[in-house]
């Protein structure tokens, strides 16, 4: 199958979709080969993520991939976001496709940017 | 899961009166149609057979019928094959043209010839006084397409020929999604080279022809042996060619009712959609359009989401636009309509056929809307 189940079930029922008000760190990465965009919120208690919103717009693995990394992301500290690998969010999802890898990098690159953009705020919310 | 399939523009299944015709040349009819022995000459039957139903169809002569692999080879073959008869010189084609067409003019041009890509209006339509303007005393050859395949709309082929006409300048027309579907007199619309596939009208793949109008300067771009009266070298695909043969005797009985049919389960599927959904919109010729195909364009909602979410439901469309390693353009032909990016990025073709029914239609409505509701959840501007 050219998608995982997981992949499948996080596209159909994306979780922590939607917009964040008054967040601790907001980061996009785009792809612009495809103009895949992604952009994550984060909400910041004691240096950890507590809460992880996302908005996407792009083909189904983008929507899974930005899913998936919301729920792995949840408890993490932000230090550890700053070095979030593709990798790990493609790991989530069990596979991607060898056309669809950007998914993960570009939701990876969201979610580290939102994690520097909290840094760079100095660290409100710790 | 119900599974529906509408994107026979793509490709159709086989017709089982098809089927049956073509089984027995894959193991009993296995001759060479070249060999002049029996079992040459009893392929050679089936292939001549083919031969005249196609020209029967299109009133014209068998002679004047050339079977290829599939439609990308005739469009390469009419429009390389106008092109090399004379050397040099300038062609006309659109800006809409499957790529089949456009890049082999792309690839006429890095060899010296002129091309001019005549644009079209908000419809995909080709205006023929641009086709005139465009034409010049060194022009060749003018390439169209008949019906596009990917918004459906109908170009206007007998103005057009007559421009070719009063010009001296051969005209190729591109009839892979109208040939079978709609009725073609290529006398009428003054064509003297029409490609037309098999898998489009519920024959095999892998075959497909060329009808070229007796005195039209063309030469071969394949060669080889004698085949296809030197013409287009390589033994041809006999199964196929017979299975090509009967599709179109079965276009020929069944075309006019189904395209009625299917005219009115495309409304039903246009009003379903284009209604209820809201920022959506039929792009495309409302009226001047091939009978089953409805094109979509969800605004702000990328168009393999939708793909992919009406997969999982069992629902075979297509999008227009692919992102293929990485690479996302909009389609070519929504650019030439001037479809601005939110609208093309978003674009879906569905394509009815023989067996497509209105309880699939219906299913299909019922699945749109909740899913580009729940997709533009996810989408920054839809849940801005």
């Amino acid at each position: 199958m050219r998608y995982s189940p997981t992949l499948v079930d996080h596209f159909l029922n994306p979780r922590n979709a939607g917009l964040m008000r008054d967040p601790d760190g907001v980061g996009e990465d785009e792809y612009v080969g495809c103009g895949d965009l992604a952009r994550f919120f984060l909400r910041v208690q004691h240096d950890r993520a507590v809460e992880v919103r996302f908005q996407t717009y792009g083909c189904g693995p983008t929507i899974a991939a930005a899913s998936a990394a919301s729920e792995l992301c949840r408890g993490r500290t932000v230090d550890d976001l700053c070095q979030l690998k593709a990798e790990e969010v493609e790991g989530a999802l069990e596979w991607l496709p060898e056309d669809r890898k950007h998914s993960a990098e570009i939701v990876a690159g969201a979610l580290r940017a939102a994690a520097r953009d909290h840094l760079s705020r100095g660290r409100r919310g710790v | 899961m119900n599974r529906v399939y509408l994107d026979h523009n793509a490709s159709t299944p086989v017709h089982p009166e098809v089927l049956a015709e073509m089984l027995p040349y894959f193991a009993e009819v296995f001759g060479n149609p070249s060999s002049i022995h029996a079992f040459g000459r009893e392929a050679r039957d089936g292939l001549d057979r083919a031969r005249e139903r196609v020209a029967r169809f299109l009133r014209v002569s068998p002679q004047e019928i050339v079977f290829t692999s599939g439609g990308t080879e005739s469009d390469n073959f009419a429009v390389k094959g106008l092109a090399y008869a004379r050397g040099t010189g300038h062609l006309i084609t659109s800006k809409v043209e499957h790529h089949a067409v456009l890049r082999t003019c792309q690839a006429l041009e890095a060899q010296g010839f002129d091309v001019t890509y005549v644009g079209v209006d908000a419809y995909g339509m080709v205006d023929p006084d641009d086709v005139r303007r465009a034409i010049r005393s060194d022009t060749i050859a003018i390439s169209l397409m008949h019906a596009n395949s990917e918004v459906g709309t109908l170009q206007p082929i007998t103005a057009i020929g007559q421009v070719a006409r009063e010009h001296g300048v051969p005209l190729h027309v591109d009839a892979v999604q109208t040939f079978g579907k709609i009725p073609l007199d290529v006398d009428a619309l003054g064509i003297d080279a029409l490609s037309f596939s098999s898998h489009k009208i519920y024959g095999p793949k892998g075959v497909a022809g060329l009808y070229v109008r007796k005195g039209t300067r063309m030469v071969a771009i394949q060669h080889g042996g004698e085949h296809e009266r030197r013409r287009r070298a390589g033994t041809e695909n006999v199964a196929g060619v017979v299975g090509l043969g009967k599709a179109v005797d079965v276009r020929a009985r069944d075309m006019h009712a189904e395209a009625e049919g299917l005219t009115a389960l495309r409304s039903r599927l246009i009003d379903g959609v284009v209604g209820p959904v809201p920022d959506v919109r039929l792009s495309g010729h409302p009226v001047e359009r091939l009978p089953g195909t409805a094109s979509f364009l969800f605004r702000h909602v990328e168009s393999e989401s939708i793909v992919l979410g009406l997969d999982l439901k069992g629902i075979g469309v297509s999008a227009g636009s692919a992102c293929t390693a990485g690479n996302v353009e909009p389609s070519h032909v929504l650019v030439a309509m001037g479809v601005p990016l939110d609208w093309a990025m978003g674009a879906v073709r569905c394509s009815l056929g023989r067996t497509t029914t209105a309880e699939d239609i219906d299913y299909v409505i019922e699945c749109v809307e909740p899913l580009v509701r729940k997709l533009r959840q996810v989408m920054p501007v839809g849940a801005a």
